[in-house]
């Protein structure tokens, strides 16, 4: 039986997911449940404490929403510039790709950082607005949540892309012909035939770029400061400055549950549009 | 002695086989671990104090810098077999050390330098073989005036060019806790303090993360004026950055970093040794020295160049000068502080 090879093909694999992945998780379930940072009782205090404090759900939700602000202005920026890489000229497609692999090969640190000097006080962007004269002192562009989602969406970009240049990709170029040969207009054809077609990359790429976004520690945490908590810095205060572990492995788990809904949210609109546009 | 690239071999070869036979380790008696800090203070304790030790005792030893909070989760981690044998901290990760049973007290009667130490440095859990230092930083092409008191950070002419940083770090922490007794607070209750960052936020540039993005964010121009730790500030100015320490007249916001013996360690005797020439004369001299400028604890070495300058030049005028603050009770309220800062200035 095939099946039952490829099962066995895969067991080291499971077996390292299980060493390293489940078992992690399951202890940070275990801590979670602590009363306190020595560990002397269970409860499930942790969890009561961060959901019904109006404050911890602010950050989480601020956390989810930053996530989909980032995911939204990829999709925004990433979709043409896939389209470009597809059916721009052939000499457009390695200087293309090196635009978006570039960032990958590059440290996230290193990248965050140029975003502080181009959004400094005297970065690039407030001294070229200064010396035309449009503005007289600085504009406070770092450490604002736009300042945070604008260089999270540099930074994740070829997570968004390159599932995009995948699934445009595979659509057989003769459809456009097809559906304009049938009366559809430029804008229709894209709408009704491109968009849905490429919808397993849209849904993938914003799943990734999502995930990064959310939990980008040094990014958020360079770029937005001190003054900007969002829920990765939540749980490395509570751990590490605090000692606090059964707290900060609470709101990790709240975090992990959270993102997942968020995921399969995602997931359930790309069936949606799926079904919908097969019919 | 400079490290030599073997040196630096066995080092790495040593720590690595310590990482994947740790039963190995345990049978031979691995080399004593010193977990110090990262940065400016490996650097020093690697050219100065262990060569010292080196020299006192014949043996080897590792320097495996991390945060005081790593070194706390690592022997947390297996307290039966610790990977560390001493530990460094701040004032607040040693006393979360010290309640959870991770330190060995050091001992104080065979200790040939500890009756030397200066009084707030004597601390029988582990003593402080150094002081860190908060003052006023500030960048002399910006500010003309130089800034003399606390205070002068609220003044309206700093509107968008003080930079501070959360209470993570004991930096920041230490700040709240200065400007609270500056407005008739104290350790016990810092309102004023909060009332205090609150009335601040006009002319707040930046909120760092962390001491270290405070440090860049003067190179950067993004801040002109803020509180900032004595080291830091001179790593800065050997880079060629424009930035000056001064003194405030309410005094200098001083922590006790203490080095302590880690319980269950296999090298007690080792540690010891280390830690003593941690606090001798000698080794706290040469430290003292350009580039390190590490603030001496013990009474026998006279102070002298930047610091005698800048700090001061004396037990006497350092007692004087130096505002050490009550760790223990600050530490009681630490995560209620944070909680409120995230809550109220954030």
């Amino acid at each position: 039986m095939m099946i039952g090879y490829e099962l066995k093909l895969a067991t080291p694999l499971a077996a390292f997911f299980v060493l390293f992945f489940v078992a992690p998780l399951l202890i940070l379930l275990y801590v979670s449940l602590q009363a306190d940072p020595g560990m002397t009782r269970m409860t499930a205090a942790q969890f009561g404490r961060f959901l019904l404090d109006p404050f911890s759900l602010g950050v989480l939700l601020r956390t989810l929403f930053l996530g989909v602000q980032v995911t939204l202005l990829c999709l925004l920026l990433g979709f043409p510039l896939a389209w470009c890489y597809l059916r721009g000229p052939a000499w457009l497609q390695p200087v293309l790709i090196l635009v978006v692999l570039l960032p990958l090969l590059t440290s996230v640190v290193v990248r965050t950082f140029a975003w502080i000097v181009i959004l400094g006080r005297q970065g690039i962007v407030n001294a070229a607005l200064m010396s035309l004269g449009l503005i007289d002192t600085p504009l406070r562009l770092l450490y604002t949540e736009g300042g945070v989602v604008v260089a999270l969406a540099q930074v994740q970009m070829p997570l968004m892309v390159l599932p995009l240049i995948t699934a445009l990709s595979r659509i057989n170029r003769s459809l456009d012909d097809a559906s304009a040969a049938l009366g559809a207009g430029a804008w229709r054809g894209f709408w009704r035939v491109t968009v849905p077609l490429s919808l397993p990359g849209i849904i993938a790429g914003c799943m990734l770029t999502y995930a990064a976004a959310i939990t980008a520690f040094i990014t958020q945490s360079l770029v937005g400061g001190g003054q900007m908590l969002f829920m990765p810095m939540y749980i490395y205060q509570q751990a590490t400055a605090l000692q606090n572990w059964p707290f900060a492995a609470a709101i990790s788990i709240i975090f992990l549950a959270a993102v997942l809904a968020v995921i399969s949210v995602f997931k359930a609109l790309g069936r949606l549009s799926q079904a919908r546009a097969n019919a | 002695m400079s490290p030599t690239r073997r040196s630096l071999m066995t080092t790495a070869l040593t720590l690595s086989a310590m990482h994947l036979f740790p039963r190995l380790s345990q049978a031979q008696a691995r080399m004593l671990v010193f977990a110090t800090f990262t940065g400016s203070w490996e650097e020093a304790h690697k050219a100065v104090l262990v060569p010292a030790f080196r020299k006192a005792t014949g043996a080897e030893m590792v320097l495996d810098p991390m945060l005081s909070v790593d070194q706390i989760a690592k022997v947390k981690a297996s307290l039966a077999n610790p990977p560390i044998d001493v530990m460094l901290h701040d004032p607040g990760p040693a006393l979360v050390a010290i309640d959870q049973g991770l330190v060995e007290p050091y001992p104080v009667a065979e200790s040939k330098h500890y009756a030397d130490l200066i009084s707030e440095a004597q601390v029988a859990t582990g003593p402080a073989p150094f002081f860190q230092v908060v003052g006023l930083t500030y960048n002399p092409e910006k500010v003309k005036t130089p800034p003399t008191s606390w205070a002068d950070l609220w003044k309206p002419e700093f509107k968008g060019r003080v930079g501070i940083t959360n209470l993570n770090s004991t930096l920041g922490t230490g700040f709240l806790v200065e400007i609270a007794r500056m407005h008739g607070g104290s350790e016990a209750n810092v309102d004023a303090g909060f009332q205090a960052i609150k009335d601040l936020k006009p002319n707040i540039a930046a909120v760092a993360a962390n001491p270290g993005q405070l440090a860049t964010l003067y190179q950067q121009g993004q801040v002109e004026i803020g509180p900032g730790n004595f080291n830091a500030i001179q790593i800065l100015k050997a880079r060629g950055v424009p930035v000056e320490f001064v003194t405030p007249k309410e005094g200098a916001i001083a922590f006790k970093t203490t080095i302590h013996i880690v319980k269950n360690s296999p090298n007690k005797e080792l540690a010891f040794k280390l830690i003593e020439a941690s606090i001798s004369p000698e080794v706290q001299a040469a430290l003292m020295e350009s580039p390190y400028l590490i603030v001496p604890t013990n009474s026998k070495v006279k102070m002298g160049g930047e610091i005698a300058k800048v700090l001061a030049s004396s037990v006497d005028e350092l007692k004087k000068k130096f505002v050490f603050q009550d760790w223990v009770t600050i530490n009681k309220q630490r995560a209620g502080w944070i909680d409120r800062f995230n809550r109220e200035i954030a």
